[in-house]
């Protein structure tokens, strides 16, 4: 079974007054030789998801069938990218929502998966490794991925790294929002916020 | 069984009063701390550290190339705890690390991201907490059943039938939550209503003390006027007392910054 834990649950607008407006300066984790890009992106929602701007929904319980409110980036291959953004998961009555992905579509599948299940475990659907000591319904989260297409695939949550992932080769892209996995189920809603990309 | 692990009082280290910074390189800005950019290593840590305009003086030393580890003293009498945020830009966004009780003066902030400014900042809070419920959950893990069920209590809400005309927080217990209540839903699921009588609040704090637990611990952050939550329990909370503390915000420590070195890891 997997380690369970739970840090400090955080809700709503406590911790809101510590963001504000991003400058333009170039933030990026792993500096050195990013270019700040800006991928286009379609919205999905299936089943009962809804998008409202980057608030993502689950707003039924259906434990089958495709349930996503998501964004997918343009594809991308080769290179490195990297990925920053904030969540806050404002409500979770289900459980083992994926919140970030990193799709191959050259194997037609998803690659990497960071999830949260009842109770704000955030975790790594393949594999099912813990991520965080750090996240949790509620909190505020931040979230960076740097993927070496062809070698690596590193996510560090809250500045930590947590999880280094092998990577092959070929194209994917990025999505995030909420989404059903196999074993879950909504009601879910989650907040996106300052989400950037970069590339070299 | 699982092993729970949470995110806790990391043990106290043990560190120098007074820090050496001759070796810092940075320029010392009010209310900032400089860094020495140079890679530490374990017999040369690194650190920052800056003159509080606060009572709070928070100091941070890099322990590893990508550990940092984070101490401060101060933060006058009446604190209930202290709030830590990190940002990698100077103008943020910064996100929270953790709430932390004020016994708790020291924090591990692991494995960073390599080669990267981080910047940390604290702040107190204080306010007066209700009574304690002790909650004694049923033996064994969640059912099929149960883990199916409705989560629907999980959410935080607001009830107006539990809020009343608030009182201004005060250290003598003015505007303390009352009537607070634990209701067992499952195995590993409680609910815990309250009567909000705070007119000032920035929040509340749900917090716990396990059986084998020496102190309360903040367990859950919720917005102003929320006047009940689910919570999802750990292994150690079968036996737990959990109270909740109406708070303000208070003054704000120093800003600490230090850069991370090349990554030491696969």
């Amino acid at each position: 079974m997997l380690t369970r834990f739970r840090a400090l649950t955080v809700t709503g607008a406590v911790c809101a007054s510590t963001f504000m407006a991003l400058p333009n300066a170039v933030a990026e984790v792993e500096p050195g030789g990013w270019t700040s890009v800006s991928p286009t992106f379609t919205v999905q929602e299936r089943g009962c998801g809804q998008v409202d701007g980057l608030t993502f929904q689950l707003t039924c319980s259906t434990a089958s069938g495709d349930q996503r409110a998501e964004r997918r980036y343009a594809t991308y291959t080769g290179g490195t990218r990297q990925f920053e953004g904030y969540f806050r998961i404002s409500s979770l009555s289900g459980t083992r929502i994926s919140l970030k992905q990193t799709f191959n579509e050259s194997a037609a599948g998803p690659y990497f998966m960071l999830a949260v299940e009842r109770g704000g475990r955030l975790y790594a659907v393949h594999g099912g490794d813990t991520l965080s000591n750090a996240g949790t319904v509620g909190a505020t989260v931040r979230v960076n991925t740097v993927h070496q297409v062809g070698s690596s695939h590193r996510t560090y949550i809250n500045g930590s790294l947590q999880h280094t992932y092998a990577s092959p080769g070929g194209s994917f892209y990025d999505k995030f929002g909420a989404y059903r996995t196999n074993s879950g189920n909504g009601p879910a809603t989650v907040v996106w916020s300052n989400v950037r990309f970069w590339r070299k | 069984m699982s092993v729970p692990v949470r995110i806790a009082a990391p043990t106290a280290l043990v560190f120098a009063l007074v820090l050496v910074l001759s070796a810092c390189s940075a320029t010392r800005t009010k209310g900032e701390g400089g860094a020495d950019k140079r890679p530490a290593t374990a017999g040369h840590p690194v650190a920052g550290k800056a003159d509080a305009a606060s009572g709070v003086v928070l100091h941070a030393e890099r322990t590893t190339p990508t550990d940092i580890d984070l101490r401060w003293r101060g933060g006058g009498s009446g604190a209930s705890g202290h709030v830590l945020e990190f940002a990698t830009d100077e103008s943020g966004p910064y996100t929270v690390l953790q709430y932390l009780p004020p016994r708790v003066t020291s924090y591990r902030h692991p494995d960073l991201i390599p080669n990267t400014t981080f910047f940390y900042r604290l702040r107190a809070f204080r306010g007066p907490v209700s009574k304690a419920v002790s909650v004694t959950l049923p033996k064994g893990e969640l059912t099929a059943e149960a883990e199916n069920s409705s989560h629907d209590w999980l959410p935080a809400r607001k009830d107006p039938k539990r809020t009343v005309p608030g009182r201004p927080l005060r250290s003598t217990g003015a505007g303390a939550p009352t009537g607070f209540k634990a209701t067992v839903k499952h195995a590993n699921g409680i609910l815990f209503t309250w009567t909000d009588r705070a007119s000032d609040e920035a929040g509340f704090l749900l917090e716990a003390r396990t059986r084998t637990g020496s102190a309360y611990e903040p367990v859950v952050v919720l917005d102003p006027d929320v006047n009940s939550t689910g919570l999802i329990t750990l292994p150690a909370e079968k036996e737990a007392s959990y109270r909740v503390r109406a708070f303000t915000y208070g003054e704000r420590s120093n800003v600490v910054r230090l850069t991370t070195g090349e990554s030491t890891g696969p």
